[in-house]
């Protein structure tokens, strides 16, 4: 539509200076009330995607003032002029124009009017411009207060001390306080009790796995690939390792740095590459048919989107297709930025494969963390110990290192399936085939560990030589040489994954076999020569070597530091190390490619539709510049993110542990900071505590210290008789909200006892209605079945609960977790029928209330002292009378009822494997059990308060 | 996002029956009948979508190329091809051999041009004229994974609500025991693709829009029967128990979401008498089992699924979806589709005849079809006894019934190789998806789904939800609704 005539309308003139006078004291703010509507209803044609040059473009100032023939859309020296205000009240030739989706509102006519009357001004959108801390207010409480002030408003007083210890230790750890904890902090009279019990609840290592959860559901973190088969996937370290990230209190831009780019870190360690699983994150498939090219596309772009979504708190989507309607984001760099993704080195499809490659082993737990943390810092002392002793022998490192380098293989070739304690096949060809994958990760996985595969290949060394052999196999697992047996240094553990022994060998020709035996079905089939030489000699420089690579050069009997003092040291620790290592897992990682792919625009986002030149990675201009001395990779991008400037990547962070802590976010629309979202309630407490995390070096654990001590959160949460304000925006109470799906089975567990406190690991797999997965799955996946666990994993916390991305836990999925196969950064709070029966019928909610039964009768000694103890552990204050005469009177009522029906009071005590306390009588644990259900579904329990 | 949020935005111009939803029953009723909440008079109070996944074969079931028999074998021409990409299954085949179908089939009278049908379907072929046939069904997804998620979601990447999804946001439910959309699986003999809780999933509207599976093994509902031990009565106890620590709760606090948490600890106590009482059959007459079949009595057939979609239709249930799998036929497809279509002929007949029987076929919309037609020529080795065919995303015969559809139509005609749409001449023609423009004659997927909603009295363009800052559709930016298939 193009501005036709000049018109001159009575009642905008009306409009202009009717407005100006009524609002003379506060002027219409652009950024945020203007610039949301001119996005929404009038950009999709004249905004940043204007279809046609000439067309008048209201995205900015420039353009809206723009001569358009002696007339302008917003005149700034006869505001009443103004074409804008002609066509937006015109009734028979009106802007947006009749046939659009999308109409003004009175009131939005009416805003927009009043801001051209007082000028037409223009101002950046407020997410687009660095926080800056307010110059007078400090501290979270001093900028709501004077929101509720302008109400003429207070803060509530501040909720009891119990209910306000329950509520911290639910935010920070996701549990409720323990007892002792909470009778400490209640006795504990000093003035800084609260802060105390804080200080002790930031440094519980369960506040890791709390608030890991949410990031999980950022970064959409699944254990199978989510597409087609949806078979599983190694990446559980990962997940193990944001636990430890959070504990560890790493800077936040420490955080996001090695997730974008740990791999890409000089001389990276473990945690770091284990880290850059994030970028593996989105979900993949290798669906028969699929086309490798429309996969890379989507890939990347699910990567790129997830970038948006995790770090600006923006949607890119809409710019894969076209320049964005609203928010400024051309098309040209959704795919400069797409270009950073766009060049890793795993092939597009899955291949159906748990070891999509490529990865590494990592530890398989957090104690096995804890173990390989402290072996890594070990390696650190001794290796700097060496330094000069290795400086002064460089030379001849580099001479010896060439020659090490001297050996080839033949052909690497692999066997049928045989017995475990049968020998090798002959060499009858139909025995052996390729060793497809190998050196290296092959697709398939060892059998059960009854049977073997072996493995065979040639190998020439023109000098004596020593490598080292790793390979998949744990006990019963055996390398020959020549058929001789070569013995091994280490005795294997029964979880051992990966073997690794050391090969002595004289000049010459020889065959080596390995009979693999997984420690279980499915352990991924993987060998390769592992010699630490190859980098010296590669690099020619020690310091550019691994750790690992540094320390087994120095353990090497043959080398030229075998001499030394610390060889002997070196060799036992490799030694260790190599023990710690063979019960490691598979983990997804990020590499990239050496030579890069070419990224080009995509029209319509079609991925056989490539046009224009070939693009360099590059990020959004809107959003400041890219630092100048940094690679134009990943590592460049997460300098960029993290940089003092960054005008989103703060502001998004802080409102994330803002939601966590408070329940909703400052910006309610967490995904969404852009033009379209939804203003911050507290713009200036925003942008404070934004440039407070930049202050504090990025201190996640300080953050959320000030939120959790503020006179903001200490609050009570009762609604008030005089604030109108139903969603809390105002922040004129505490918290409340039902606890999330994990949080109420938590809770449960830890009431019952039945809690194992075992930190990481695979995925666990509790109760589950039968034929849940079967009636979904693809008869070739390897996740159709599902079988669960036994013993201690039953009762891990949920956290762990493994996470089959096409159908996760009912129980989860019940209570609003997301599916994992897209970014969720909030969660719905919904509230439903099949929650109700979730909550009151469920396995192991069933057992859960009989095992806290048990703890409640042998605690207390009668009903009065149970109830007391049942909801101190559940609310942490004992119930009211209400409360109490509603439960006795349940209690009496299922005391009289299974007194006669003993068989149904067994019955409701077999729910579940715990073993049950058959001392007790089952009539009385029936009715607890009962009463225990009862309470643990009600909201004093389920509630965030 | 909260309730105040979406009236505010209601009065924005959110679809109006997004808010009926969220009022509830009670507030429509109070207005004076179920259809304040839609934007339209709706045709259809209901939806039963009988979805066959996998992709059926249009060429052996419905869409009738007698003039490849005589192309048995040959290549398929490359202009009729034209360039089109096909999956990583067959490209590296070295020909494509056009494959005709092996089955007979009989010219049956509609109500219009008539309409050829498979002896594969004897049933569905005797109600014809209540059918709407459409044969130039089009998407462009040419894999499973993509291809359902694409017409179940409108897009073929994960993350947005399921159509079942859409519509519980703009309708709601009607029956205060029930959910208003209810999600089967019906039993195959060949379930070779797997389907994904993002079928009926919420992407990111709020979860409570998402589909129950009304499951055949266990609990029809997750967690419906008290646990052993545990009687009617004994539940009564612990629900009023419940009630009344959450009342001492609402005292405390005065939230309101304790007092809704209340009301759905009732309806789940009403819904444990109304499940059993609509899972028995024990009622149903011998006609009903001659009319559906004697499978119907075993729970998780084909046959079963629809006698309950009928009677969770008779209950008010409004959004019913059964999936059917087992259509993905690259190999051995005699084999397999006589054995699908003996699972869903009768009982898609059956449950058609049954609903007009009671009247309830011009407000029930029924639909049938999968997420992609399959090709014209044969994948591995072909006979004139056995062959496969690939994935075909260009045409696929789609049909629909009930529910203010026009009545025993066929629409659209596809080439001599069924492999493209083509106009009235059999000339070929290559529909795009396009907001501006809707090629006559055929119906891309976002036209379905735009003419599902229509039946139902809603705008596709209207129903939306706002995430990251856009009014998100089903039909994305496209979508027509099909006028011409509007009685």
């Amino acid at each position: 539509m193009k501005f036709k005539t000049r018109r001159s309308i009575l009642l905008i003139t009306l409009a202009v200076s009717g407005a100006s006078g009524r609002l003379h004291a506060t002027g219409v703010d652009f950024a945020r009330q203007i610039l949301p509507i001119l996005s929404n209803k009038c950009f999709v044609c004249h905004g940043p995607d204007a279809k046609k040059k000439e067309l008048l473009r209201l995205d900015s100032y420039r353009g809206a003032t723009r001569d358009l023939g002696g007339y302008r859309a917003i005149d700034t020296d006869h505001p009443e002029k103004s074409e804008m205000l002609a066509r937006i009240h015109d009734a028979l030739d009106p802007m947006p124009p009749q046939t659009s989706q999308k109409k003004l509102s009175d009131h939005e006519r009416e805003l927009i009017s009043r801001w051209i009357g007082e000028g037409g001004h223009y101002a950046k959108h407020w997410a687009f411009i660095p926080p800056r801390k307010h110059p007078m207010k400090m501290g979270i409480d001093a900028f709501v207060l004077a929101k509720l002030e302008e109400k003429q408003l207070t803060f509530a007083p501040e909720a009891g001390r119990a209910t306000l210890a329950r509520r911290a230790a639910l935010v920070l750890t996701g549990l409720p306080p323990e007892p002792e904890q909470l009778s400490t902090f209640l006795a504990d009279k000093r003035k800084d009790a609260y802060e105390r019990l804080v200080d002790q609840l930031l440094s519980n290592p369960r506040l890791g796995e709390h608030q890991a959860r949410y990031w999980l559901d950022a970064v959409r973190y699944g254990d199978t690939h989510g597409l087609h088969l949806d078979n599983r996937r190694g990446i559980y370290p990962y997940r193990d390792w944001v636990v430890r990230a959070f504990n560890d209190n790493l800077p936040l831009d420490e955080f996001i740095t090695w997730q974008l780019a740990g791999d890409l870190i000089p001389g990276a360690s473990l945690a770091q590459q284990v880290a850059s699983g994030f970028v593996r994150m989105n979900p993949t498939t290798s669906e028969g048919g699929a086309i490798p090219e429309e996969f890379q596309a989507k890939n990347s772009f699910d990567r790129t989107e997830n970038f948006g979504t995790v770090f600006l708190g923006m949607s890119l989507t809409c710019a894969r297709c076209h320049t964005h309607k609203y928010d400024p984001i051309p098309q040209t760099e959704y795919y400069r930025l797409l270009a950073f993704f766009n060049n890793t080195e795993e092939s597009a499809l899955d291949g159906n494969s748990y070891t999509y490659g490529p990865v590494i082993k990592a530890p398989e737990d957090q104690s096995a963390w804890n173990r390989w943390c402290a072996l890594e810092s070990e390696m650190d002392e001794l290796l700097s110990g060496a330094a000069v002793q290795v400086e002064e022998r460089i030379l001849t490192l580099t001479a010896h290192a060439k020659e090490r380098t001297d050996w080839k293989t033949g052909e690497w070739r692999i066997s049928k399936t045989v017995d475990a304690d049968a020998p090798p096949p002959d060499n009858e060809k139909k025995q052996w085939d390729k060793a497809g994958g190998l050196p290296g990760i092959r697709k398939n996985h060892l059998p059960a560990s009854d049977k073997a595969v072996w493995l065979s290949f040639e190998i020439d060394v023109p000098v004596d030589q020593v490598l080292w052999l790793v390979y998949s196999g744990g006990p019963g697992s055996e390398v020959t040489v020549d058929d001789t047996p070569v013995p091994s240094e280490t005795e294997a553990s029964p979880r051992q994954q990966t073997s690794r022994i050391e090969l002595v060998l004289p000049k010459g020709s020889h065959r080596v076999r390995v009979k693999m035996v997984g420690p279980k079905k499915g352990t991924p089939i993987e060998a390769h020569l592992e010699n630490p030489w190859q980098a010296m000699a590669g690099t020619k420089d020690w310091n550019l070597c691994s750790q690992r690579d540094r320390l087994l050069m120095l353990a090497d009997p043959r080398g030229p530091l075998g001499h030394l003092l610390l060889h002997r040291q070196a060799r036992t620790l490799a030694q260790r190390i190599a023990r710690a290592t063979s019960t490691f897992t598979t983990s997804l990682v990020a590499r990239d490619r050496k030579e890069p792919r070419t990224t080009r625009i995509l029209q319509r986002g079609e991925y056989n539709l490539p046009t224009g030149e070939p693009l360099k990675p590059g990020i959004l201009t809107v959003l400041g510049q890219f630092p100048e001395d940094a690679p134009r990779n990943r590592l460049g991008l997460a300098r960029w993110l993290t940089a003092r400037e960054h005008p989103l990547v703060a502001r998004v962070l802080v409102n994330q542990i803002w939601q966590r802590t408070f329940g909703e976010g400052l910006v309610r629309t967490p995904e969404d900071f852009g033009l379209q979202g939804q203003q911050p309630t507290h713009p200036e407490l925003l942008d404070w505590l934004a440039v407070e995390l930049h202050e504090s070096a990025w201190d996640m654990k300080h953050m959320l210290r000030l939120m959790v001590t503020s006179k903001t959160f200490r609050q009570s949460s009762a609604r008030r008789g005089d604030v109108d304000d139903p969603e809390n925006r105002l922040l004129a109470r505490g918290p409340s909200h039902r606890l999330d799906a994990e949080v109420l089975r938590d809770m449960g567990l830890w009431a019952s006892g039945l809690l194992d406190p075992h930190m990481g690991g695979e995925g666990v797999k509790p109760y589950q209605p039968a034929g849940m997965w079967m009636a979904m799955a693809h008869p070739a996946s390897n996740t159709k079945r599902y079988i669960r666990d036994h013993g201690q994993r039953l009762y891990r916390r949920s956290l762990y609960v493994y996470w089959k991305r096409t159908s996760p836990h009912p129980m989860m999925t019940l209570f609003d977790a997301p599916s994992r196969e897209a970014s969720c950064v909030k969660r719905s709070r919904t509230n439903t029928v099949l929650q109700s029966l979730g909550l009151l019928n469920e396995t192991q909610r069933l057992e859960m209330a009989r095992m806290l039964a048990e703890r409640l009768m042998r605690a207390g000694s009668n009903d009065s002292e149970r109830l007391n103890q049942l909801f101190m552990l559940l609310t942490c204050r004992t119930p009211s009378q209400r409360e109490r005469a509603a439960c006795t009177q349940l209690l009496q009522t299922l005391r009289t009822r299974y007194a006669d029906a003993q068989g149904d009071a067994l019955a409701l005590l077999s729910s579940g494997d715990a073993k049950r306390d058959e001392t007790l009588n089952p009539t009385e644990h029936a009715a607890w059990s009962q009463v225990a259900i009862t309470v643990l579904a009600s909201d004093a329990a389920i509630g965030l308060y | 996002m909260t309730r105040r949020q979406l009236f505010g935005r209601t009065a924005l111009g959110l679809g109006t029956a997004a808010l009926a939803n969220l009022l509830g029953p009670d507030l429509i009723a109070a207005q004076g009948g179920g259809q304040t909440g839609t934007h339209h008079a709706p045709k259809a109070q209901r939806v039963i979508y009988l979805f066959m996944s996998g992709g059926p074969s249009h060429h052996d079931l419905w869409d009738y190329k007698p003039k490849m028999r005589a192309m048995f074998g040959k290549d398929l021409p490359d202009h009729v091809r034209d360039g089109q990409r096909i999956t990583g299954m067959t490209s590296g085949q070295k020909t494509l051999p056009v494959c005709p179908s092996k089955y007979a089939f009989a010219h049956y009278e509609n109500n219009d041009r008539g309409v050829w049908v498979s002896e594969l379907l004897p049933h569905t072929a005797t109600v014809v004229k209540d059918l709407c046939i459409v044969h130039t069904t089009f998407t462009e997804a040419i894999n499973h994974d993509p291809a359902i998620t694409y017409i179940q979601t409108g897009s073929q990447i994960p993350g947005r609500p399921s159509l079942g999804a859409w519509l519980s946001y703009g309708l709601g439910s009607v029956n205060e025991n029930l959910p208003g959309y209810i999600v089967m699986h019906a039993r195959s003999r060949h379930a070779e693709q797997s389907l994904f809780a993002r079928l009926w999933g919420t992407g990111f509207m709020p979860s409570d829009h998402q589909g129950m599976l009304l499951r055949s093994q266990g609990d029809p509902v997750l967690y419906l029967s008290n646990p052993a031990g545990v009687t009617g009565s004994d539940r009564r106890a612990q629900l009023d128990a419940l009630a009344a620590l959450n009342q001492e709760q609402h005292k405390r606090f005065a939230d309101p979401e304790v007092l809704a948490r209340i009301r759905q600890h009732e309806m789940a106590y009403r819904m444990q008498t109304s499940m059993p009482e609509l899972m028995d059959l024990s009622k149903e007459s011998d006609a009903t089992f001659e009319l559906y079949g004697e499978e119907a009595r075993e729970p998780g057939t084909f046959a079963a699924c629809c006698l309950n979609a009928r009677r969770l239709a008779e209950r008010g249930v409004r959004n019913i979806q059964i999936f059917h799998r087992g259509w993905d036929a690259h190999g051995n497809l005699p084999k397999e589709h006589e054995s699908q279509c003996k699972d869903v002929d009768r009982a898609s007949a059956a449950l058609i005849k049954d609903l007009k029987q009671r009247g309830m076929l011009e407000d029930t919309l029924i639909v049938w079809g999968g997420e992609f037609g399959r090709t014209a020529y044969c994948q591995g080795g072909l006979s004139h006894q056995n062959y496969g065919r690939d994935h075909h995303p260009r045409c696929f015969t789609v049909w629909m019934a009930g529910g203010g559809v026009k009545a025993g139509i066929t629409y659209g005609q596809t080439d001599d190789y069924g492999y493209n749409i083509a106009d009235e001449h059999g000339n070929p023609m290559k529909p795009q998806p396009s907001k501006e423009h809707w090629t006559p004659g055929t119906m891309h997927i976002h036209d379905l789904n735009a003419t599902i909603l229509h039946l139902l009295g809603i705008d596709h363009k209207r129903l939306t939800y706002r995430y990251q800052g856009r009014d998100f559709r089903l039909t994305d930016i496209h979508g027509h609704v099909m006028h011409d298939l509007i009685a």
